[in-house]
């Protein structure tokens, strides 16, 4: 009887949301490998495990992790493309991953070439300072370096040396690029005094909420959680921003089932604020940004595309 | 928080880290039993000839990464673990020395010279308990000069050099290893050399994988488990092999020699051994504060001066070093077990590993994430907390603990450890291969993990044969990402000044050092083979 | 005495000081010549035919040091080395020398660990195919490879192989004693490496 009920209803249910039913009844046919782009015992790896280990709990799927580093995500994404798409390998990476560094890495991979499953949280990403330095936005910085101040800038990436450089033609003023890996060693080349200011994408939450640092420009296309009077680059004369989020894709051409399985799997545990991993995002990442399925397919093309259109500006 | 919160805050976290059981309603935090595990494991291994720490730390540690997981949460348990077997193994070492004359690693060889004639003239407890009390004087001391010195040292350095001296410190670091270790300079260069080519391969800046050869298996580079594991460890199993069958003898008689009554360490046993414990402790901790010379060198000196002081000074009816002389188990046992100790001044401080053991703590610090070893850690924020402060000063507090076992426990333990050395080696060392593949596969989940580690270790076995040390290979592959992204940042924080490395007086130094260093023990190695 | 002055002579006991020595021996001489061979030939012909960028770079207007200085650094290390073996250290005493013996002996051994691990790699995946055969299914290795007893198959004959390989080489012969030690072993392995931990996959099974 319960089981003419559930057909019925499925059914019924799949003539109205194909997608949905889908969803629910797709399995995966093995354990997942689960790669992660980042180093071991950072926000993001400890983001990526946490997630996986929510859906083991809820799902009952088996996941493998696995740390595949460098290249600003490329290198994970050239392993992952390697993986059957049965839904048997994902990996999480940044959408600059996909969009910038692929575009502009000698890959023949392209965005088209992955799955997007789900997109977890944004960024906090700005440009930090020291409070004691005295500087209260990046407009006190540029003027700073228009008098003569040499002045030595953190980024973490090629696409933020890259906005910088486009700052500096815009204002004319030339700071001493400094690269990390990450945002944390920005954070404490700023804190050692190595450098002046810097790129940081969360984890300067608490210095900014203790008063030691101070957030002085936001790389996003919107101000910033806790300094929303920062300028934003776009007020800094650069036309493009930073703007990402932390995403999760699979191989390419992945069935419709699988991505849609994933992806409302992957969007459940973020959003869900009783699970520790939602938490950890709404703290230092200000809240999970749940792009999924189709939807997200067509925000990574863009962000390939948009990364021709940077390289082009600062290559003027 | 003060100095004094930091350190309390450190204590508090070892002793009231995540509860494994309670006593009496008192919970036992499994910081105290990792510890403890670690150090009879040390032990044990120590004891068996054909194993040594590092052995026991690489193995142990994806087990440990996949039993506590990659958060800060976990880097007190297991580098209390890896502390554990660091000093457990110091301590057990000299048990085959003394009761079989086969010293389980180069720096026992010295403690054969009296401990086995000891145990031969039916002494054996005692000189086990000597070696027990020497070793555990020289590690105590070790630590804490360690628990002083690091904190000012990496304030020191944190306050005074810039990016352009960091990258000179690991220059003269490098060639200072280069130079010192395994006696030619040559070799020591050509050994860091490899070590800086194989970890440049597949790294870089650029999104093209240099050196890959166009090959997505080199793209990612060679695993850091795979070149360390591989050249350091499997390197010595293959020899090991190759010598048992070239020996193919069995090692040492058990015939029984009658125990004389007086196994006791009296009071005036002590008064008589501490000048000779005293000196090489001081000898073991200087040289443990500078990487890379290690354990054996201070075993050497420390046997050295307590042999020329014996001769001076011994009254008429003492044995003679080399004879059964207490003084020379309590000279050499002091001496190489204060390397330990003092061996992390640098790598706290530096972020620069001076030995096998350490290479250990910064890779499980590294895998583990949020604690980087280096100038940073002793930073004393006073209006936030810095966690890694306080996670240095909860190792700190492992390490004192380790010491606390070391004098109640240890020494029980250690002379119950005779039997490890009838584990045949024909049977050990193709097993312990096994298990470090094992191990390398379960950390890097891919074959050609597999077949890097075997290449290194082919590479590892090829250079013990041409007597050329593989430590600065390996600290050199450590320290090469390092050097180059320091080299990258000194350059462009100085705005594209091509003699940074000559910017500033301290820089300058350094640099001057590194030649100097090179230029003066290649000289000296000239007149040696003049003379 | 963690580990010794390098950590390397560990695992070595009894024979310190016994490698082979020949005292008119030219092999710093060799070494040393092949040495300043390699770093020419990295510096000079891999660095720039591998690599993408050079010595240095311009970037966004900016010379920033590009990825080949690093490489070309170890091969000047190398060649330095090279150099001072043939300058300064040719006529020192006590060199050692690596002999054909050597060469023949590391062969086998990797050679014995390479064959039990394609061992490893295989068996399982092949096994499959046969109950495949037999049963008329359409199992799987790689969505089996964390499921018992398939994920041990390959790991418990390679293991035993490159164990029980070693311990011949070692004895100059197969023993039925030794091949039960190696299986000891190698259950042993599973019991530490497997069993208490969920999350672990022997080889070869992370990357079948």
């Amino acid at each position: 009887m319960k089981h003419t009920f559930k057909m019925l209803v499925g059914a019924f249910a799949l003539t109205l949301m194909t997608g949905e039913v889908l969803a629910a009844n797709w399995s995966p046919p093995g354990p997942i490998k689960m790669l992660i782009a980042f180093r071991a015992g950072g926000g993001a790896d400890t983001q990526a495990r946490l997630i996986a280990e929510a859906l083991e709990n809820k799902m009952g799927w088996k996941f493998i992790p696995e740390q595949v580093t460098g290249k600003g995500g490329v290198n994970m994404l050239n392993a992952l493309s390697k993986q059957p798409n049965d839904g048997t390998a994902i990996g999480m990476a940044v959408t600059e991953s996909l969009g910038y560094n692929l575009a502009t890495s000698k890959s023949r991979l392209k965005a088209s070439d992955f799955t997007g499953l789900s997109t977890t949280a944004g960024f906090q990403l700005g440009i930090i300072g020291r409070t004691k330095d005295g500087w209260k936005t990046m407009r006190d910085v540029i003027a700073a370096a228009k008098a003569g101040k040499k002045i030595r800038l953190g980024t973490m990436s090629p696409r933020l040396a890259d906005l910088t450089y486009l700052m500096e033609k815009a204002n004319g003023v030339k700071f001493n690029i400094v690269s990390y890996r990450g945002g944390i060693a920005v954070l404490n080349a700023i804190n050692a005094g190595d450098v002046d200011v810097g790129y940081v994408a969360g984890p300067q939450a608490k210095g900014v909420k203790a008063g030691d640092l101070v957030e002085l420009a936001s790389a996003l296309s919107k101000p910033l959680n806790a300094t929303p009077t920062a300028p934003k680059l776009s007020d800094l004369g650069v036309d493009f921003n930073a703007d990402g989020q932390f995403v999760f894709v699979g191989p390419g051409g992945m069935p419709a089932a699988a991505q849609d399985a994933l992806g409302k799997a992957i969007a459940g545990i973020v959003t869900d604020p009783n699970q520790k991993v939602a938490k950890i995002i709404k703290r230092v990442f200000g809240g999970s940004v749940t792009i999924t399925g189709k939807k997200l397919d067509a925000h990574l093309q863009q962000g390939y595309d948009d990364a021709g259109k940077l390289a082009k500006a600062v290559s003027q | 928080m003060g100095v004094g919160d930091y350190i309390l805050q450190g204590i508090l976290a070892f002793f009231l880290g995540s509860e494994l059981f309670s006593v009496f309603g008192i919970p036992v935090s499994i910081n105290i039993a990792m510890v403890l595990a670690g150090f009879l494991i040390g032990i044990m291994v120590g004891a068996t000839p054909g194993l040594a720490g590092p052995v026991a730390m690489a193995i142990s540690l994806p087990l440990l990464l996949s039993s506590f997981g990659y958060h800060a949460s976990a880097l007190l348990p297991v580098l209390g673990f890896l502390i554990g077997i660091m000093k457990g193994a110091t301590v057990g070492g000299a048990v085959p020395a003394i009761l079989f004359n086969t010293p389980g690693t180069p720096d026992a060889y010295m403690t054969t010279l009296d401990g086995f004639p000891m145990a031969q003239n039916g002494q054996a407890k005692k000189a086990l308990r000597i070696a027990h009390f020497s070793s555990a004087s020289g590690d105590t001391f070790s630590d804490l000069v360690l628990f002083v010195c690091a904190p000012f040292l990496a304030i020191i350095i944190e306050a005074h050099l810039d990016l352009p001296e960091k990258t000179a410190l690991l220059i003269l670091s490098l060639s200072f290893i280069a130079a010192v270790i395994g006696g030619s300079p040559a070799k020591g260069l050509i050994s860091t050399g490899l070590g800086l080519l194989a970890v440049f391969i597949g790294t870089g800046e650029d999104f093209y994988p240099r050196l890959s050869l166009g090959t997505d298996q080199l793209a990612r580079g060679f695993p850091i488990t795979t070149a360390v594991l591989g050249v350091l460890i499997l390197g010595a199993i293959f020899e090991g092999i190759e010598n048992l069958i070239r020996e193919k003898r069995e090692t040492g008689s058990f015939s029984a020699v009658p125990e004389s009554s007086d196994q006791v360490l009296h009071w005036a046993d002590i008064r008589r051994l501490m000048p000779y414990i005293s000196r090489s402790a001081l000898i073991g901790t200087a040289i443990g504060a500078l990487p890379g010379i290690g354990s054996t060198l201070a075993a050497t000196l420390g046997y050295t001066v307590g042999k020329s002081r014996h001769q001076k000074r011994k009254s008429p009816d003492d044995l003679d070093f080399g004879t059964g002389a207490p003084q020379g188990i309590a000279a050499t046992e002091a001496a190489n077990s204060s390397v330990s100790g003092a061996n992390l001044i640098p790598v706290l401080s530096l972020g620069i590993p001076g030995n096998a053991a350490a290479v250990f703590l910064i890779l499980a610090a590294e895998s583990i994430g949020g604690f980087v070893p280096g100038p940073a850690v002793f930073k004393f924020t006073t209006d936030t907390v810095n966690p890694e402060l306080v996670i240095a000063f909860g190792l700190f507090t492992a390490m004192a603990f380790a010491n606390v076992l070391n004098w109640t426990i240890g020494g029980l333990f250690m002379r119950s450890m005779g039997v490890m050395i009838r584990i045949p080696k024909h049977m050990l060392l193709p097993s312990v291969l096994l298990l470090t593949l094992t191990a390398i596969y379960i950390q890097e989940t891919r074959l050609e993990a597999i077949w890097f580690a075997l290449g290194f270790g082919v590479l590892g076995y090829a250079m013990r044969k041409l007597e050329i040390s593989p430590l600065p290979f390996v600290i050199a592959f450590i320290l090469g990402d390092k050097l180059e992204l320091s080299a990258r940042r000194a350059f462009s924080a100085s705005g594209n000044d091509p003699f940074f490395l000559f910017s500033t007086p301290i820089a300058t130094i350094l640099m001057l050092l590194a030649i100097g260093v090179l230029v003066y023990t290649a000289r000296k190695r000239r007149l040696e083979a003049s003379a | 005495m963690i580990g010794g002055p390098d950590g390397i002579r560990t695992l070595e006991t009894s024979n310190i000081g016994a490698s082979p020595v020949d005292n008119r021996s030219n092999s710093n001489a060799i070494l040393g010549g092949l040495c300043v061979l390699a770093a020419a030939l990295v510096a000079f012909v891999w660095v720039p035919l591998d690599v993408d960028s050079g010595v240095v770079e311009q970037v966004r207007r900016r010379v920033q040091i590009g990825d080949s200085l690093a490489p070309v650094t170890a091969a000047v290390f190398i060649a330095i080395g090279g150099l001072v073996l043939l300058l300064v250290e040719r006529r020192v005493p006590d060199q050692p020398a690596f002999t054909l013996r050597n060469l023949r002996f590391i062969a086998l051994s990797a050679a014995i660990v390479v064959a039990g691990f394609l061992i490893m790699r295989f068996t399982g995946p092949l096994t499959v195919d046969v109950v495949n055969l037999l049963t008329g299914g359409e199992l799987q290795y790689r969505l089996l490879r964390d499921s018992s007893p398939w994920k041990f198959i390959g790991y418990f004959i390679g293991g035993i192989f490159v164990v029980a390989g070693l311990m011949a080489q070692a004895e100059g012969g197969i023993t039925r004693k030794n091949l039960g030690i190696a299986t000891a072993v190698v259950i042993a392995l599973i019991l530490i490496f497997d069993v208490p931990f969920d999350d672990l996959l022997l080889p070869p099974n992370g990357d079948v």
